[in-house]
């Protein structure tokens, strides 16, 4: 078969953002990984960070690989969320540092920070300022309630902002507290609105010439992921407390009322079964979106005496046994692993895929090997490491991270030197007087290195 | 407080760019986002409708084509027609179409479009600006592509699942828990609309068009956080527990149960303090006898505060046992505790600081003569508004205006078009 698009790829010579300048004052998961891909895209990122108040993320002790020294370059979480980025460390508290980035805005297209709310104005870094020197400056915050209503100020981590926007009460078992997300679903996802936001405002830029402020709040990203459930209040005025709900992996919980829960069309089977070798994540998820697809399965088990019976053959049927058919399907699927177990169902014409892990998803997934979901790229204390790559090919050429992360400060002389054009002695002025590294925090090497290239200029 | 939004009359960001939708639950959510901020979205549908009209819920509980709520929520601010693009008429009016259009969203099955003779190349030719984004669950090529999926198989082998569920001790055997509400399609949604804006942003400056190829399975195996870098630096695969990060080790318990039978989500409960925040913490609970010994004098000790971590979890439990989860929630969050109360859309609907934000909107069913609460924008752009500007488009609503009015079809064309089955 034949693809729907290009069947000729032509090597792209440039990103798309390619002389696109963000200033990035974000931090920890969200914004930093909005700017990231505002990064893969083309645009030069540069992140602004200090010391002594370093992003949090710099200093995830879970991964840092053995044999690596531990320190704020080495985390590979960090790593992946900032690829691409350059690394500017400046007081903006200090007066010097203050001018220092406005002078950098100045010449930028792009401010975003996910702060809480109003704290950039405080320093005197909100948008009206900022407009003032770049009339059309797109800014866009990251706040967990936004910068406006009566809570703004309400502080969030994703987990948090998960449980308030409705998006922890959807997952887990009925009878039970919610399973809720097991990772900041709303850091990752706040960090896609993120981006969504600046290519967005851009848009409207290049169209008319005009910047502006966006003001995003991550909790009320998540309220607009279960539009079905809000409607299914605002219109039926149903509520999410009732029996069978969540319902688990199912479509509809056994003996609870059959209506939809959410997650597109009521199927049974559809459900997590275990596999061969019965490890933590030695399971397949399999799912009938209609009659025939159950009939299909049926015949893939060897029509089992069970299956056949006719109480099975409606969708209706299926609901009312599910715990029974579970049961027989879950017999079966324990024979096999889950890798041979979904390509059999596939091959059949089943929908099924094994639950993967992370490890999975590295070493034995072998469409994402195919599609080069990892790229090795160079990182100056990681070495050759991977790096996710975009989940998007352009005429048919993937789209990797553009570079490593910056390191704390890698790129301050280049950047204020360079491309602001501060003197070499106002520059190692600055240095000395705290205003692009902490006087009493001990200099990296790389650090150190720049200021005595630039001595020497 | 009020909030800045700008007049309604000002156009969205995307205004001017015309979007050809053929995609139902893959990348519908994509086309919503661009048509709710200004893109004039033409959903083309086969004749009768698409099927995602069929999925739930319903108004008043009652199936039918024009009463999804599913499908209401996914195409606001679109226009609808309906083209049998299976047919030569109903092919020379999407080339038309497509002719005039700046992007087309569609997630056929690899080969499809191609299979009809309006693969991107083919239509590029007569549009070289033209941009396609085909949204799939595995991209157009490897040995995956032609597996067919839905959620819950994406949030299985994109990872969502292996992070996601129980404590053994909360629920011993639990299986791995995919989250609800259909996220697999947003998730490749959110990149398409990257990606696609990306293009875009190409095309202003260089006149160029491209085709973009994205991955549902890629897109959601990028949507576990922290996962996979735990894996590549300590080759170690993380356990699931109850309401909180999936991790290697076992991490203390966040998700509290309250008085009234709610659940508190509390970031990191009780360590990351410090003396001064356990004074604060101690005078608030005091007040409602709750504090135990939070207001001893051995706290102001940071060593002290630093091995009671534990303690501190317990007495906030403790706290939660006997507080109702909304004073809870609100009283620990005025006092700078990034707190979260696990809500449903009770709680949601009405909540006074997102009506601040003008979060529910307010849109007419003239057809129905009513009117529905829509959740509303998670961002505000001062400059060029997101709105809804229509509900969904009932099957072909804009079959005349689009087909007749804009593109100049006459009344018999249009007739022979009904007449043939193309519409």
């Amino acid at each position: 078969m034949q693809a729907n698009g290009s069947t000729t790829p032509k090597r792209r010579k440039e990103r798309p953002l390619e002389g696109v300048r963000v200033v990035d004052f974000t931090w920890v998961r969200a914004g930093p990984w909005a700017a990231r891909w505002l990064a893969t895209l083309g645009a030069e990122v540069i992140k602004v960070e200090w010391p002594e108040n370093m992003d949090m993320i710099r200093l995830n002790r879970f991964t840092v690989p053995p044999g690596v020294e531990p320190g704020p370059n080495s985390t590979a979480q960090f790593a992946d969320t900032n690829a691409g980025k350059l690394g500017l460390t400046v007081n903006v508290r200090h007066p010097k540092g203050l001018e220092a980035i406005k002078s950098l805005i100045g010449v930028s297209d792009v401010v975003i920070e996910n702060f809480s709310s109003r704290i950039m104005s405080r320093w005197g870094l909100g948008y009206e300022e900022l407009r003032q020197i770049r009339p059309d400056v797109v800014y866009v915050s990251m706040a967990g309630f936004g910068q406006t209503g009566r809570q703004h100020y309400f502080g969030t981590m994703g987990p948090a902002a998960q449980a308030l926007s409705g998006l922890t009460h959807l997952s887990g078992l009925p009878g039970e507290q919610p399973a809720g997300w097991g990772w900041s679903y709303l850091d990752d996802t706040g960090g896609m609105y993120g981006a969504m936001c600046v290519l967005t405002a851009l848009q409207h830029r290049n169209r008319t010439g005009q910047g502006q402020h966006v003001d995003l709040s991550q909790m009320i990203t998540g309220i607009t992921l279960i539009g079905s459930a809000f409607l299914d209040k605002t219109v039926n005025g149903r509520d999410s407390r009732r029996v069978g709900y969540p319902p688990g992996n199912r479509t509809v919980w056994p003996g609870a009322p059959v209506m939809n829960n959410y997650r597109g069309p009521i199927a049974a089977p559809h459900n997590a079964y275990r596999t061969l070798g019965g490890g933590y994540n030695d399971w397949c998820v399999i799912a009938c979106l209609s009659d025939e697809e159950w009939t299909k399965l049926v015949d893939l088990m060897g029509s089992p005496a069970w299956a056949t019976d006719g109480k099975f053959a409606t969708l209706d049927g299926r609901l009312e046994h599910q715990d029974e058919m579970d049961q027989g399907i879950e017999k079966w699927a324990i024979t096999l692993g889950k890798y041979e177990l979904a390509d059999k169902c596939q091959a059949s014409g089943v929908r099924a895929m094994p639950v993967q892990s992370s490890e999975d998803r590295v070493e034995r997934d072998p469409q994402l090997r195919h599609r080069e979901m990892f790229t090795k790229v160079k990182h100056p204390m990681l070495g050759d490491w991977k790096f996710q790559s975009a989940p998007f090919q352009y005429d048919g050429v993937k789209v990797p991270v553009k570079g490593p992360p910056p390191l704390i400060g890698e790129h301050t002389t280049k950047i204020m030197g360079d491309l602001l054009g501060v003197s070499r002695d106002e520059l190692l002025q600055g240095f000395e007087e705290g205003v692009y590294w902490p006087e009493t925090t001990p200099k990296f090497d790389y650090v150190q290195r720049s200021i005595d290239d630039e001595a020497k200029r | 407080m009020t909030v800045s939004q700008p007049g309604n009359e000002m156009p969205g960001p995307l205004a001017g760019l015309r979007v050809l939708e053929l995609t139902g639950e893959h990348a519908q959510f994509c086309g919503k986002l661009m048509a709710d901020l200004g893109a004039d979205v033409i959903k083309i549908e086969p004749p009768g409708g698409q099927e995602t009209r069929n999925v739930g819920p319903f108004l008043d509980d009652e199936p039918g084509p024009e009463r999804s709520l599913y499908f209401w929520h996914y195409n606001t601010s679109k226009r609808g027609i309906t083209l049998d693009i299976t047919t030569q008429e109903g092919q020379e009016v999407f080339r038309k179409l497509a002719a005039t259009a700046g992007l087309v969203l569609e997630s056929f099955p690899a080969g499809y479009l191609p299979g009809l003779g309006l693969g991107y190349e083919s239509l590029a030719k007569d549009n070289p600006s033209l941009i396609m984004c085909s949204v799939t669950p595995f991209g157009q090529d490897g040995p995956w592509r032609d597996y067919q999926t839905s959620d819950l198989l994406h949030l299985a082998a994109g990872g969502q699942m292996a992070s996601s569920g129980y404590d053994f001790e909360d629920v011993p055997d639990a299986p791995p828990i995919a989250p609800g509400g259909g996220n697999a399609w947003h998730i490749a949604s959110h990149y398409a609309y990257i990606g696609i804006m990306g293009a875009l942003y190409h095309r202003d400056f260089t006149g160029e068009g491209q085709y973009i190829d994205v991955s549902a399975h890629e897109a959601c195996s990028l949507t576990t956080e922290g996962a996979i870098a735990i894996y590549l630096s300590t080759g170690e695969v993380v356990r699931r527990h109850t309401g909180r990060h999936a991790s290697v080790d076992m991490s203390p318990g966040i998700q509290h149960t309250t008085k009234d039978g709610g659940h508190i989500n509390t970031t990191r409960s009780g360590s990351n303090l410090t003396p001064a925040r356990v004074k604060v913490l101690g005078e608030w609970m005091d007040g409602y006898g709750l504090a135990q010994d939070l207001l001893d004098d051995k706290y102001q000790d940071p060593a002290v505060v630093e091995e009671s971590g534990q303690h501190f979890a317990d007495v906030l439990k403790n706290f939660f046992a006997n507080m109702p989860l909304v004073e809870a929630y609100e009283g620990g969050q005025e006092l700078n505790f990034p707190w979260g109360a696990v809500r449903t859309m009770e709680e949601i609907i009405g909540d006074p600081h997102l009506e601040d934000r003008e979060f529910f909107v307010p849109v007419e069913h003239p057809e129905l003569g009513r009117e529905f609460t829509y959740p509303g924008a998670a961002a505000i752009y001062n400059a060029s508004p997101w709105r809804i500007s229509r509900r969904a488009p009932l099957i072909g609503e804009h079959n005349q205006e689009i087909l007749g009015d804009e593109f100049g079809l006459s009344k018999d064309e249009l007739e022979a078009l009904k007449k043939s089955g193309a519409i």
